[in-house]
């Protein structure tokens, strides 16, 4: 009875905060538009129309990350932001450390607090930052250097790195597959969006693992 | 500096105000999560450990998203850029939503306030659908989920495992046999020594710190491992963009 209580009372409030978050992100052009004028609504819906691929994938977005982090990450989550690069990682190491399920309370419980614990430090650091550019030019100099702005951009991948040594090991039989999938994809599409290439990774992933536990491989 | 229109007083006051609701609802979810799992029988020791390692594995991320505020900041000042990537925003979102909205104005540069209403516009609505749709079909989706789980459960662990094992597969291969789209002139953006070195270091890091926890047993080891592993393989990087600059730039798919 009690998990029923917590779970629908996550539910709850996360659709008040999204709610919220829809207010309080169109705010934010309204009130550009109050300061410097209203655009014509021709370029606006123009404009919209070339990034029509977004709202797509988002949609994929949902389907695929809501059941891999649980209620309360669910709306945190798409909330802030960067989910398949830090979210979503960061609550299935959390996971994996607490040696909980992924899909037990325990593991909703140890997702919403890994993400609302990187979502404060994220913010945090992103706002500390900015301001250090906005009212320090030397710093941004420092931080776009030769040196350092390689390395921001290998940030994702030493994530993805580093999770692929703990879930490989573990699940070695089915991670052969995907990742010789996306390869090949890659090398054949070099331009593929990066949404897609992701989604069809899951779904090759998934098909793969089906197909072995059905051999009883898994 | 609050000459600009694009980093006005009240252009800093929305970004606040956006920080503000980010943190607050975190909070509040942190709060509700930490009292449940005490309730569950989860150890303080865990709890906090959770919250730990997921502070440290937020820096070096938040550092590289941070960097992409820099990148936007020439066409649409500090402020526009730092409020999308603080919410949903993702980098390859924003800057193309950024580039269609200046495309449909027809400019190339925001020299006038209303170019900027329009790009402020175009960034929000293309990004909101998700938040719309989570509301309405997140909990039928766990439901649906959680019912397969319960009959089901090896098959449920299998499969949870292949979805995430797919997202990794996407994200290594992406620095293995790299993503076309980006630009010649940018060095290490594509794929090649960097991006391989970046992957190969950081399994290295992370394996060696699991070998070493199967002699010490030790929790905080586990909790450090995946950040530590991270920023070393990122000092990796740095090092051969120093000493070996020659190498640095080698890349097969730009």
């Amino acid at each position: 009875m009690k998990k029923k209580n917590y779970t629908d009372s996550v539910h709850f409030n996360g659709r008040l905060w999204c709610v919220i978050a829809l207010l309080v992100f169109i705010t934010i052009p309204i009130v550009i538009s109050l300061m410097h004028g209203w655009p014509e609504i021709s370029t606006i819906l123009s404009g919209l129309l070339t990034v029509i691929i977004f709202p797509i994938t988002g949609v994929i977005e949902v389907v695929t990350y809501s059941p891999l982090l649980g209620p309360g990450a669910t709306y945190l989550s798409f909330i802030t932001g960067n989910i398949a690069n830090l979210k979503l990682p960061c609550a299935l190491n959390a996971v994996e450390n607490a040696g909980v399920n992924s899909n037990s309370e325990e593991g909703d419980v140890i997702k919403t607090i890994a993400i609302a614990s990187s979502s404060i430090v994220t913010t945090i650091i992103i706002a500390v930052c900015v301001l250090a550019f906005a009212f320090n030019p030397a710093f941004s100099k420092m931080m776009t250097s030769e040196e350092l702005k390689p390395a921001f951009e290998q940030v994702s991948l030493t994530v993805f790195g580093a999770l692929a040594a703990s879930y490989f090991v573990k699940h070695w039989k089915i991670s052969i597959f995907p990742i010789a999938a996306c390869s090949l994809i890659l090398a054949f599409v070099p331009g593929l969006d990066f949404g897609v290439l992701i989604f069809a990774g899951v779904i090759l992933s998934i098909l793969g693992a089906h197909t072995m536990y059905k051999l009883k491989l898994v | 500096m609050f000459t600009d229109f694009k980093s006005s007083g009240t252009m800093f006051a929305l970004a606040l105000m956006v920080v503000a609701f980010i943190i607050v609802q975190s909070f509040f979810f942190l709060k509700k999560a930490y009292t449940r799992g005490k309730e569950l029988g989860i150890t303080t020791e865990k709890l906090k450990n959770t919250i730990t390692s997921s502070a440290l594995f937020s820096v070096a991320p938040a550092l590289g998203i941070a960097v992409t505020v820099l990148a936007l900041a020439t066409t649409l000042g500090y402020v526009l850029p730092w409020i999308r990537l603080t919410v949903i925003g993702s980098i390859s979102y924003e800057t193309v939503a950024a580039e269609a909205a200046l495309k449909a104005a027809d400019v190339t540069s925001i020299d006038n306030e209303l170019v900027f209403s329009a790009v402020a516009w175009v960034m929000t609505l293309g990004s909101l659908l998700p938040i719309i749709l989570v509301p309405l079909l997140a909990k039928k989706i766990q439901k649906t989920v959680s019912g397969a789980v319960s009959k089901n459960n090896k098959w449920v662990d299998v499969i949870s495992a292949a979805a995430f094992i797919g997202i990794i597969a996407a994200f290594l291969s992406s620095g293995i046999t790299g993503v076309g789209s980006s630009k010649e002139e940018i060095v290490a953006d594509g794929s090649g020594v960097l991006s391989v070195t970046a992957i190969v270091t950081s399994i290295i890091f992370m394996l060696t710190f699991s070998l070493i926890n199967k002699k010490y047993k030790k929790n905080w080891i586990d909790a450090l491992a995946l950040p530590v592993s991270m920023v070393l393989a990122i000092l990796v990087v740095v090092a051969i963009c120093l000493f070996a600059p020659e190498i640095a730039q080698i890349e097969w798919r730009y």
